[in-house]
């Protein structure tokens, strides 16, 4: 039952009503129920209003839990801040160009308004992404282990989705953020043209990849997201962090770096 | 305007709106009329539509219902207001639609929202109670089989239940009249069939049947 357990006889009444609630099930064959549930939680519960109130907001609370859950919304809210920190960030570079300019000019009260505004914007940003890693870390934690938080929003933000990232193969995972000079290279090809691929998107900026010297980056790329798609499955199926995986990278970077 | 009074709460303005009392406001974007009805769109409810046709299920206020496939509420906003002193326990499997629904069982005292899968009763055998009504508009192909797997357990003897039928998501390629006769004899295996007809013009393809657990 949901707020607790039958055991000859006896109630034994459940601590966590969420939790059991969650856990109401019963055999098929054992039902339906030799007794009725409202009459025990009348006991449990003092009075019948006081169980259907208790009922109820356990109810909706579960639901709202099971929804979230479903829903996945922590996913949409970081792809959301990303593409909001996005925009955010060119408009603090256009301000402050701007801004120079006009203080070439004349430095007035307005400048230095501006210029406040400006640094204000800068420290949100780094709010954002403190956010961002934060809430990360908690719906991806072998995303964020494998690369970084910040690269591992990027991805994010190109997928849509945890869902989708975690159903796209290793291949496009290593090339996200390269679409236009791969696209390029498709075209090229299909004209019988020599053309070269694109090695990394934007996991370049992973200092595994971006540290080594140029020939040996895209063997770097490509395992990295072999493991990034492995670590995006982890994180959508069963969330839990798994070390050999980042270990993994580690130890290819360091193999690479010798050679 | 005349207003004539059918149910419990449950009001027929004009002889072609019908409208329950509701000291709640519009949930689903329904008119609300006279300042206390909230018009019941056949449309959108088929339980409406089976009302409009002029067949009445004696709904008590005091009865407790279980409703499966409850979606966004907008039937069940209606029940509920209906049975201002029972309670219903609403199932629906997909989170989309529920989260709308959470609104309603917010402002609701008699709404106990359960988001599982109906076509696994087990699963919430331990929160539903015995019930003196089942509801049940699932469109999908083993529907009479939920609904009776759930009466067996949940509905209490001499309970009543409504089945709203789609011949489309049953079968789509024999004739709908076909579907239908299957259904009601499937049914009459373990219920009396109490009333059965179709919902048009408000909803194609669809029928319901009222049947007593006997």
């Amino acid at each position: 039952m949901w707020f607790g357990k039958v055991k000859n006889g006896d109630i034994c009444v459940s601590n966590d009503f969420l939790k059991s609630f969650k856990e109401a099930w019963n055999e098929f064959e054992k039902l339906p129920l030799p007794f009725s549930i409202v009459e025990l939680g009348k006991k449990v519960f003092g009075s019948e209003k006081n169980y259907y109130q208790t009922l109820r907001k356990v109810a909706i609370k579960v639901a709202e839990e099971k929804i979230n859950l479903e829903l996945r919304r922590e996913d949409r809210y970081v792809v959301m801040l990303v593409k909001a920190l996005n925009e955010l960030i060119d408009t603090v570079n256009l301000l402050e160009e701007k801004c120079r300019d006009v203080e070439e000019i004349k430095e007035s009260e307005i400048t230095a308004e501006l210029k406040e505004k400006i640094a204000e914007l800068e420290k949100l940003r780094g709010r954002i992404e403190d956010e961002i890693e934060n809430v990360l870390k908690k719906i991806a934690p072998n995303l964020c282990e494998v690369a970084n938080p910040i690269i591992a929003a990027k991805l994010l933000e190109k997928a849509g989705s945890l869902k989708k990232l975690a159903f796209l193969p290793a291949s496009k995972i290593q090339v996200m953020g390269a679409e236009k000079s791969l696209y390029k290279a498709f075209s090229r090809m299909r004209k019988g043209k020599k053309a070269k691929v694109p090695k990394h998107g934007v996991i370049f900026q992973h200092p595994f990849i971006k540290t080594l010297p140029k020939s040996k980056r895209g063997k770097m790329a490509r395992f990295m997201a072999a493991k990034l798609a492995i670590a995006a499955r982890i994180d959508y199926f069963k969330g839990e962090i798994d070390e050999n995986l980042a270990e993994s990278v580690r130890k290819k970077y360091e193999e690479l770096m010798r050679h | 305007m005349k207003v004539e009074k059918i149910l419990h709460n449950v009001y027929l303005i004009d002889k072609k709106t019908i409208a329950t009392k509701s000291s709640y406001g519009s949930h689903y974007g329904e008119k609300i009329l006279l300042n206390e009805f909230r018009e019941w769109i056949p449309y959108r409810s088929k339980l409406a539509a089976v009302f409009l046709k002029g067949y009445l299920v004696n709904i008590k206020p005091d009865w407790k219902i279980l409703y499966l496939g409850a979606a966004s509420g907008t039937t069940v906003s209606h029940l509920s207001d209906i049975i201002d002193k029972g309670i219903i326990y609403a199932v629906e499997y997909s989170a989309k639609p529920f989260l709308k629904f959470i609104e309603l069982a917010k402002e609701r005292k008699n709404i106990i929202p359960i988001l599982e899968d109906a076509s696994k009763p087990w699963m919430y055998s331990g929160i539903v109670e015995e019930v003196d009504f089942v509801y049940q508009d699932i469109a999908q192909k083993n529907q009479v089989e939920i609904f009776k797997l759930n009466c067996k357990i949940f509905l209490k003897e001499r309970g009543e239940g409504i089945i709203m039928v789609k011949a489309r998501s049953i079968d789509s390629t024999v004739d709908p009249e076909i579907v239908f006769n299957r259904v009601v004899k499937e049914l009459s295996k373990d219920f009396k069939i109490l009333r059965y007809g179709t919902l048009e013009p408000f909803h194609k393809d669809h029928v319901f049947v009222h049947v007593r657990l006997s």
